[in-house]
């Protein structure tokens, strides 16, 4: 057999419903990491030491299980316990859940790194903690961590392909319907393959712009 | 300044202060009132306290013994604290700007958030501030944008901005070169003549002389003199210390 | 029907037997992944014409696509356009080396450069010869540099090897599934194939740090 792509032509439609389903989990799983890691970070750098074990505790767990058993706990155990969610659903929990192990870290180490002296004088000026956390804190550490949360972000975008393996047809899941009604698994997969890692180079270009943008106050201007 | 019913009004008062880090007695019981309208010196060697005194006052260091209220409000109490940090404002050594934020953002947040002043009456007289400084035409820069002079003036603005009774000052130009450290000193001396009551930590001693109504000198954590400046410098008076005849020596030479 | 259901003190045999498969594909696949990575990476230091760019390039394909998609390929690609057999266990080990293979030549690239030129080349000035600058001044800074990272890289591949499952590798993860449909006690099967991740991952990263204290104290008294 020869290696001809003019046969994927037809099942193109298809495909891009796929990738359109991925990119809606990523986007969803992206604003759940976000939030989860801020939350968790937080806590982690919180004054209380049970919250900051606790928060630990998670990212811990998180990391270091495969993203596969954890998504098989959430989609056998959830209806399990009565609650009945649809597998889009539960990818995403699942995606959030993870990426915000990961967020929470990152997010941690930039707000690690503020200058302290920038704490003191938000706190002698009568700012209250959550005032501090949320218009100072926060904004300087997701901004210092514009870099690495985007490369939490590609991982999240390759992850999703996990998905598939909960009847999910995202991109992964369409693929593989794609290779066995043309029985032509290798173009299939060998496209597949260069469409996440083009979405993947997409994505760090857009992250490199952004990360300049947010930063772009610290270029000095000549006014 | 005036007893009433053993409260004390109108002024910062520290009483005993007590601080050590570790085994390392910081400050050794301070004693010293500042009243509304006054511009006291803090100064002393490298290591004295000086700091630490200073934040101490606005609650960034905890006491271990005596007490400091700034108009009653006694800043180891923490239900009592945030109405003594109304009172005062700080400028900070390294500015400590927040880097994310505009001139005007950084100078308004806290009275938008604190005081509850409406954002356009802030930023309003956040402008107002910045123009008095010379700083109109750079109300719209990040902190990054600014000249280190020019940085320091903000950070005076921001303390400003909560119109506070008393500016605690540390060391604010010893981050900058002379002629930055001119543009700061000359703002600092036209907040002297409004009256803005002061407690200024600083190695300028010629400067001190000038705006100073009273001058402390500081060592090894204990408040050693506290003098109306022109006694201060004068033979019989400071000097007669040979700590301090000292201390003035090696700060002309440098 | 309900003694079916139940655990038995067999599933313990079983979840241990799919332990090791996980396991061994692990080390099988680290090792010929450390092999194939470094020489990309020595490839790259003799700055070889073409095969530089090409290798670059393929790490990079490697390492920004899912490794479910690249298992796809090997196992169910490769057997159509080759018209040859792949098994699972096959189709595993190629996947795992060559994914391992990109993140650790992108390792060894960044430890080889953080050597810094000028070492690289006074080395050179002293007349030794590209190889012996390799081994005697490269290798032993690289590696004390790489430990860390490739520490951090292990932790994640070892999580990767669950997805081999997919194309019926009996693995722990497979074990988890199968587990999973007899006893229909999903919560307690996948806290507990998920612990026995979570204790593996631990005992690497443990073994990895302490490696990377006796590499450096190694180095340091070295330098005196
Ligand atoms: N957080 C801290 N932990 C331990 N020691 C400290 C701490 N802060 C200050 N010190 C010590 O307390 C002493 C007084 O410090 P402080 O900063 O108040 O001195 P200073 O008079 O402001 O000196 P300088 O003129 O150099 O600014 C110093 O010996 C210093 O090392
Ligand atoms: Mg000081």
């Amino acid at each position: 057999m020869k290696f001809d792509l003019t046969i994927l032509a037809p099942h193109v439609p298809f495909l891009l419903k796929g990738a359109l389903l991925t990119a809606e989990a990523c986007a969803l799983a992206l604003v759940g990491s976000l939030i989860i890691g801020l939350l968790v970070a937080a806590l982690r750098t919180s004054s209380s030491p049970i919250l900051s074990r606790a928060a630990f505790i998670y990212v811990d767990l998180f990391r270091n299980i495969p993203f596969i058993v954890q998504l098989f706990f959430f989609f056998y155990g959830l209806p399990e316990i009565g609650i009945y969610i649809d597998a889009f659903t539960t990818g995403v929990i699942a995606l959030s859940i993870a990426g915000g192990a990961f967020s929470s870290d990152v997010i941690r180490s930039g707000i690690l790194a503020i200058d302290t002296g920038i704490l003191e004088a938000a706190e002698v000026s009568g700012l209250s903690k959550p005032v501090i956390f949320r218009k100072i804190v926060m904004p300087i550490a997701l901004r210092t961590s514009v870099r690495p949360l985007g490369s939490v972000f590609i991982n999240l975008v390759l992850t999703s392909s996990i998905l598939s393996t909960i009847t999910l047809n995202e991109l992964t899941g369409s693929a593989k319907i794609v290779a066995s009604d043309t029985f032509r698994p290798f173009e299939v997969y060998a496209v597949l393959l260069i469409v996440y890692a083009s979405l993947t180079y997409l994505i760090s270009l857009a992250i490199g712009s952004l990360h300049r943008r947010l930063n772009r106050d610290r270029m000095p201007d000549v006014a | 300044m005036l007893t009433l019913l053993g409260k004390v009004c109108d002024m910062i008062s520290a009483r005993g202060v007590h601080k050590s880090f570790g085994s390392a007695t910081v400050l050794d019981g301070i004693d010293l009132d500042v009243s509304v309208g006054e511009v006291v010196s803090i100064l002393g060697s490298s290591g004295s306290g000086k700091s630490t005194l200073i934040r101490c006052m606005n609650g960034l260091e905890r006491l271990d013994g005596g007490r400091i209220t700034i108009d009653d409000f006694d800043v180891s109490n923490p239900k009592q604290l945030a109405e003594a940090r109304k009172r005062s404002a700080t400028v900070f050594q390294l500015f400590n700007l927040y880097p994310h934020m505009t001139a005007v953002e950084n100078i308004t947040l806290a009275p938008i958030q604190v005081l509850k002043i409406p954002r356009a009456q802030a930023e309003a007289e956040a402008r107002a501030l910045l123009d008095s400084v010379g700083l109109g035409a750079r109300s719209d820069a990040y902190p990054a944008q600014l000249s280190g002079g020019q940085r320091q003036r903000v950070g005076i603005c921001r303390a400003l901005a909560m119109k506070p009774r008393y500016l605690l000052l540390d060391e604010i130009t010893s981050a900058l070169d002379p002629e930055m450290t001119a543009e700061v000193l000359n703002i600092l001396a036209q907040l002297a003549r409004t009256g803005t009551t002061m407690v200024f930590v600083t190695h300028e001693v010629e400067f001190a002389r000038t705006i100073s109504s009273r001058i402390v000198f500081l060592d090894k954590g204990r408040l050693v003199v506290d003098l109306p400046t022109n006694d201060f410098f004068a033979s019989g008076g400071g000097m007669a210390n040979p700590r301090i005849a000292q201390f003035l020596a090696k700060m002309r030479k440098d | 029907m309900m003694r079916y259901t139940s655990f038995t003190s067999y599933d313990f045999i079983l979840l241990a037997q799919g332990l090791g498969v996980s396991l061994a594909l692990f080390a099988v696949t680290t090792l010929i992944g450390l092999l194939i990575g470094t020489t990309w990476a020595i490839v790259r230091f003799y700055r070889v014409p073409v095969l530089t760019p090409l290798i670059t390039f393929f790490a990079e394909l490697l390492k920004n696509s899912p490794v479910l998609v690249q298992l796809f390929l090997v196992f169910f690609g490769l057997p159509a356009l080759a018209k040859i057999n792949v098994t699972p266990v096959e189709a595993a080990v190629i996947t795992l080396s060559g994914n391992t293979a990109a993140f650790i030549y992108v390792i060894a690239v960044s430890a080889i450069e953080s050597i810094g030129r000028d070492q690289i080349e006074s080395a050179r000035v002293f007349g030794l010869t590209r190889w012996q600058v390799l081994r005697h001044v490269v290798a032993p800074q690289a590696m004390a540099f790489a430990v860390g990272p490739l520490t951090g890289l292990l932790v994640n591949q070892l999580q990767v090897t669950s997805l081999i499952s997919v194309i019926g590798v009996v693995d722990l993860t497979k074990i988890g599934n199968i587990l999973n449909l007899r006893t229909l006690k999903p919560f307690i099967v996948w806290t507990i194939v998920g612990g026995l991740y979570y204790v593996t991952a631990k005992l690497i990263a443990l073994g990895g740090a302490r490696l990377e204290k006796r590499l450096r104290a190694h180095t340091a008294w070295k330098g005196l």
